[in-house]
């Protein structure tokens, strides 16, 4: 109890004599703050990243891509191919008795980034008439779905917030044709959001694809049923297909951007944390400096160096959580939510939210406080040591 | 002996809040050169202050202070900051070496105003440690110095570009008697065998002692002046 | 002595505090120096030698292909020195996470227009125009993935399929290793002949990808680009064309606004310092009150004083600031070799604009106490009243 109420007593002085040190201080919990948003804004980038394209897909719905293409962009499934993968097992039929099927296209074409003006790699999708109903939580939020066999086109709310001239009502030129803008989907932030859709026999004819498609989406009976669509196209010669989960499909693209991302982040994070650490450390000492005759004082009084370095240690780790706190909310604030884009590996741009989530914070957080820790420990040995005669001499 | 310095209607009042405070009003004096004055009186008697004026570090709210024929209230800053540099050598109680230079450099710091050359500056610093008996101490810093040792650096540093006068603000205030002693005799010495005039302050009566006239300013007012 | 080792004794006389400082500003610098470097890769993308170098591609985006037809058309156009082709092959090797760098090419002319960043013996030269199925494997690729002259390779695309095989698969020979021509060339490429691609693949016949081309002199770069574009203006295939270093550039572009993110990043660590030294210099200067009193009753001029306060915090900034320029240079030059990635350099603007940064860094954060130090009043600083 005794060391308690020494400690108190120490830090209230502390404390008093803060307003003293305010600027310094001041300047330590900036530098710590500088540190925590760097380090969260390149961590909330990959996890709005990451976010959006885990949270892209559906296990109940199968992409079939031609074997080895990796990428939607490489792939070519022919019309007749289609046919037989609507007669695979697993695959839910409509009440006509025709499968739930879509062939799709998936060609690039150019647009421009509002931000920089800069041309970017943009997917125009041709989706069959099942091509909506193989979309999980798909609203029209502006506008209205595209006629079939017209050339018009409905764009991603994603898209439309990133890219100009995609307003509804426009005309864009995709290609050699001229297409009209008819409403906006949203998604949930998938993927799916930064693409332009059409039907698919329209961009086939534009695009001088012939008959031929890129995908194929089909909708499972089941998660499990994916076990039957894969044995049937392997046992299939004409199908020389690779069948993906939609849900996997998307979810092993985010890990290169991710890793690259975090790349970045981490070591500029600790390179400016160590110029911070310094920042601490000198805030500290003068800390202790300025305090050397109070404590000395105490000591002849009968306290303890321990409460001393109690207190300094406390200064410092105040501070530094300080600094963490301001830096996740100026990254709260000023950064989560917004949306920007970048190239995924499909050759196309991805429209995604930076996400700063609890986990990160966290991350950042400990950083400051580490920054806090090391920074005050030094000085609070300092402060526990200070020569008692210090109390004794002149100014 | 012709005069050194004089005060001509000298005062120094000052606003603090709401009231004027005077220093002191209408004084006048005038120091020959050669001279070695002690300057007596209780704290607040304005002793400072007027250490202060004749030194040009602060100016007068009235009156003149000739310098050799030179009307040092009419002197810029610039000007002022010349002529300390040429004229006057300073010593101060708390000796206000700087911590981060070594006694050799403290010596040399003077001599920056200059345009001696670096050897030229070095023998100088060498005979004015030499002077005040510390050629041994060149390298030191002054935290490894005593109190005693530290002023006959401060000492050094006063005469080391040979000014006509040295300022005294209580030089062995912070000294013990013997070392005090020491440090006098020092200061009586370059008053006798180097011509230096010499005006120091001290509520010292053994230290005044070493002078050859000590002013008693009371309230502003010299009282009486005894010949030592 | 002179004024100048009164600063540094200044500076060092609380040697704790300074090395602090140093290390801060060092690392601050040290941010700047490896993002200028990355930056100087990224806007040297596509540089170096190929100021007369164009790329047309389709309108629509360069993923789209182009007749192969066009090149002949391009060849006639005045100004056009020399016109070349080539197709993404969407090559790997072995496992489809193995990707190599593989374009298809027109052998008569893309190493001639290409010259400047690859060279080949003339006795591999040959090899390669002899050898419809022949590999030219850049030194990079051949070192990352074992391969050596002779060796038989097969390589798969992910775009394209080999109509006398049914499969993904194509057999080369490699022929030739393309060395770089210049410090930093990007090798990681192989070549083979169009024509071997074009009578084996099941479609994509007779196109191209792009078309390089290689203006007689860089001042009809736009005269040339444009006569091209109207050529093929209202044709299916219409063309944008511009210069190589414009065109990696604008892909480079779509990764993100790099440019932003080293600002915010760079900007983020100077406020950082600017706080922390700027405030070290207000208190160190503040410590040192009474000695400036001295130095200024000792006969120092307030200007040289003010002078000497600035003259230590630039000294701060200049000797945190360019030895970490330097680490950072080699830092660069560390990750130039492992990641191969040209141009990742300090070029001497960004060292100027470091150096000026420095300056300025010294000046604002030594302006407030040099003033301070410049208005002292001896009286008041000696504590004499």
């Amino acid at each position: 109890m005794r060391i308690l109420n020494q400690i108190i007593a120490v830090c209230s002085i502390n404390l008093k004599s803060l307003p003293q040190r305010f600027w310094l201080s001041f300047s330590t919990v900036v530098a710590v703050a500088m540190v925590v948003t760097v380090l969260l804004g390149f961590l909330a980038l990959a996890a709005g990243f990451k976010r959006t394209l885990d949270g892209t897909g559906s296990d109940t719905i199968a992409i079939l891509l031609r074997d080895g293409s990796q990428q939607e962009v490489n792939s070519v499934v022919m019309l007749d191919q289609i046919r037989l993968i609507g007669e695979a097992p697993g695959i839910v039929r409509k009440p006509d008795g025709n499968p739930l099927i879509s062939g799709e296209l998936y060609v690039i074409v150019d647009g421009v980034k509002r931000s920089t003006g800069l041309k970017a790699n943009l997917p125009l999708r041709g989706i069959g008439k099942d091509g909506a109903a193989l979309r999980d939580d798909l609203t029209i939020t502006q506008g209205r779905m595209f006629e079939p066999g017209s050339n018009e086109i409905v764009v991603g709310e994603g898209l439309v917030r990133e890219f100009a001239g995609f307003d509804l009502g426009s005309e864009v030129r995709l290609g050699t044709g001229t297409w009209k803008v008819v409403g906006v989907f949203s998604m949930k932030g998938s993927v799916f959001e930064s693409e332009l859709w059409g039907d698919a026999a329209v961009v086939q004819s534009l695009f001088r694809r012939g008959s031929s498609f890129q995908t194929v989406r089909v909708r499972l009976e089941s998660p499990e049923a994916i076990d039957q669509l894969r044995d049937y196209v392997a046992g299939e010669p004409r199908l020389k297909l690779e069948v993906f989960s939609e849900k996997g499909y998307f979810a092993g693209q985010s890990s290169n951007t991710v890793k690259l991302i975090q790349n970045a982040g981490w070591p500029l994070a600790i390179a400016m944390a160590l110029g911070a650490l310094a920042g601490a450390l000198n805030t500290m000492y003068s800390s202790v400096a300025s305090r050397a005759r109070e404590i000395a004082t105490l000591r002849c009084l009968g306290f303890g160096g321990f409460p001393s370095f109690v207190a300094t240690l406390l200064e410092s780790l105040v501070l530094a959580g300080i600094g963490g706190v301001i830096g996740s909310m100026g990254i709260f604030l000023f950064f989560d939510g917004f949306s920007t884009s970048t190239l995924g590996q499909g050759f196309t741009q991805i429209v995604f939210s930076v996400s700063l989530t609890p986990a990160l914070v966290k991350q950042g957080i400990i950083l400051a406080l580490l920054v806090g820790l090391i920074g005050g420990f030094f000085p609070a040995l300092r402060a526990a040591r200070v020569p008692i005669v210090t109390a004794y001499s002149q100014g | 002996m012709t005069a050194l310095i004089s005060i001509q209607g000298g005062a120094k009042r000052f606003v603090k809040g709401r009231e004027t405070i005077t220093i002191f009003d209408h004084l006048d004096m005038t120091i020959e050169a050669g001279d070695f004055i002690a300057i007596m009186g209780p704290s607040g008697s304005g002793k400072t202050t007027l250490l202060n004026l004749l030194g040009g570090i602060d100016r007068a709210t009235a009156g003149s202070i000739t310098f050799a024929g030179q009307r040092l209230d009419q002197m810029s800053e610039g000007q002022l900051s010349a002529w300390r540099a040429a004229n006057v050598g300073f010593i101060f109680q708390f000796y206000n070496l700087m911590p981060a230079l070594n006694a050799a450099r403290n010596v040399e710091l003077p001599l920056l105003l200059t345009s001696l050359g670096g050897g030229e500056r070095k023998r100088r610093v060498e005979t004015a440690l030499q002077i005040v008996g510390l050629a041994e101490r060149a390298k030191h810093f002054p935290r490894e110095m005593s109190g005693g040792q530290q002023q006959r650096v401060a000492i050094a540093r006063a005469i080391v570009a040979d000014p006509k006068m040295l300022l005294c603000d209580e030089p062995t205030g912070d000294l013990d008697r013997k070392t005090a002693d020491e440090i006098l005799s020092m200061l009586q010495l370059l008053n006798k065998e180097m011509g230096k005039t010499i005006i120091m302050v001290t509520h010292d009566p053994e230290a005044a002692r070493y002078a050859n006239r000590v002013l008693h300013l009371d309230k502003g007012r010299f009282v009486e002046q005894v010949a030592a | 002595m002179t004024d100048f080792s009164l600063i540094l004794a200044n500076l060092f006389s609380r040697k704790l505090r300074a090395i602090l400082m140093l290390v801060a500003i060092f690392f601050a610098f040290l941010i700047f120096g490896v993002l200028a470097g990355v930056q100087n890769g990224f806007n040297s993308i596509g540089g170096g030698a190929g100021e007369n170098r164009l790329v047309t591609i389709n309108k629509i985006n360069f993923t789209q292909p182009l007749p192969v037809a066009y090149v002949e058309r391009i060849r006639a156009v005045n100004g056009v020195a020399r016109a070349t082709y080539a197709n993404w092959f969407g090559g790997y090797y072995q496992d489809g996470k193995n990707q190599v760098v593989t374009f298809a090419i027109d052998p008569e002319f893309y190493l001639d227009v290409f010259a400047s960043e690859f060279t080949l013996t003339p006795e591999e030269r040959a090899a390669f125009m002899a050898d419809r199925t022949g590999l030219l494997v850049g030194r990079k690729t051949a070192d990352q993935q074992g391969w050596k002259l002779g060796d038989r390779i097969p390589l798969s695309s992910n775009i394209y399929t080999n109509k006398n095989t049914g499969k993904q698969t194509w057999d080369f020979t490699i022929v030739g290793i393309l060395e770089p021509a210049r410090e930093d060339a990007g090798t990681n490429v192989t070549f083979f002949h169009h024509a071997y691609f074009n009578e084996s693949v099941t479609f994509g016949q007779d196109t191209v990808g792009w078309i390089v081309i290689e203006t007689a002199d860089k001042a009809q770069n736009t005269a040339v680009s444009k006569a091209i574009d109207e050529m093929f203006a209202n044709s299916p295939a219409e063309t944008a064309t511009d210069t190589e270093k414009a065109f990696n550039q604008a892909f480079v572009g779509q990764l993100g606004n790099i440019t932003l993110i080293v600002t915010l990043v760079v900007g983020a660590a100077f406020i950082t310092i600017l706080m922390i030294v700027g405030n070290t210099m207000v208190m160190a200067v503040r410590e040192r009150t009474k000695e400036i009193g001295v130095m200024k009753t000792l006969g120092f001029p307030s200007g040289r004083i003010f002078k000497m306060v600035l003259g230590e915090s630039l000294m701060l900034s200049l000797l945190g600031g360019l030895p970490a320029l330097g680490v950072a240079a080699l830092l660069l030059h560390l990750m130039r070799k492992a990641v191969g990635f040209p141009g990742l350099a300090l070029s001497s603007d960004f060292v100027a604009m470091g150096i000026a940064i420095m300056l300025a860094l010294g000046l604002l954060t030594g302006i407030i106490p040099a003033w301070n130090a410049l208005r002292l009043n001896i009286v008041t600083a000696l504590g004499r009243q």
